[in-house]
């Protein structure tokens, strides 16, 4: 099974001036029932928002790579399982039948979301966070040495090992202030 | 219609060329880069606008300016409008 990686990254500034999740309906669209009742019951519910909308993004990222499909529907994938610490939780977000693992980082500024298809594949990932700027991908390669960020003519973003052509699956998102990329450190394509 | 979705649009966008080109064809997140919450305040101000409602099935394939006339018309004939 070829890996796919997704990840998510909102900047929480940006975010309460460009959007408003407590406008009427915008809660009902966007997530089930029960995620709802975890955000109204949150000690902090602008955080709990934002953290189950980035698990839901980046487990979208993976969705859509193995389907191919675009397909806007945030309260079809379902948060589960949320293991909430001070700056940090996981979870699983399925959608239908496939089950997806997510990561996040929590900060005052900033929420991060890495998604991939086993807890294992999930730990494999490495991310890199930069500033939102045109230039990241130079960026990237002075931080990494050996490696490059490249897109795929899909459009999809993918890391490659510069003396071996290895392609390792990555994903990028960027919002605000914030631009991060993340990738699986295993072989993309093997043999 | 066309102009109504226009004036939707334009404040979750920074693209004023693809605003102002806006045609059938256009697409909501790669052209006009409008971002994924932002969407789902399309589908409300598209609701509130034509007095409809959008199921979910719907909404997630409301992705272009084909796909949300498309939606619209739909919803509107089946109110009998």
């Amino acid at each position: 099974m070829q890996k796919v990686v997704g990840n998510d990254v909102v900047d929480l500034q940006l975010a309460r001036s460009e959007s408003n999740w407590q406008r009427s309906g915008y809660l009902q669209k966007t997530c089930t029932t029960e995620e709802q009742r975890m955000i109204l019951t949150a000690n902090e519910p602008n955080i709990m928002f934002w953290l189950l909308w980035t698990m839901k993004e980046s487990a979208y990222k993976v969705l859509n790579r193995i389907t191919g499909k675009r397909e806007y529907n945030p309260s079809g994938l379902v948060c589960s399982r949320l293991d909430l610490k001070e700056t940090e939780a996981n979870a699983t977000v399925t959608s239908n039948t496939l089950v997806f693992f997510v990561n996040t980082e929590i900060s005052e500024q900033r929420i991060y979301s890495i998604a991939a298809q086993t807890p294992l594949e999930l730990e494999e990932l490495t991310s890199y966070h930069f500033p939102n700027t045109p230039d990241y991908m130079q960026k990237f390669a002075l931080a990494t040495p050996g490696f490059s960020l490249e897109k795929e003519i899909s459009g999809l973003p993918v890391i490659v090992e510069l003396h071996t052509g290895r392609k390792l699956a990555a994903s990028v998102s960027h919002h605000g202030r914030y631009l991060a990329i993340t990738y699986s450190g295993s072989l993309l394509l093997t043999d | 219609m066309i102009v109504e979705l226009k004036a939707i649009l334009t404040p979750y966008t920074e693209q004023a060329e693809a605003l102002e080109n806006l045609g059938e064809e256009t697409d909501f997140i790669k052209d006009l880069q409008i971002n994924s919450a932002n969407l789902v305040d399309v589908v409300l101000d598209v609701e509130e606008k034509f007095g409809i409602e959008i199921d979910n099935d719907s909404m997630a394939k409301m992705l272009t300016v084909k796909a949300a006339m498309e939606i619209v018309e739909t919803k509107l004939a089946e109110s009998g409008r």
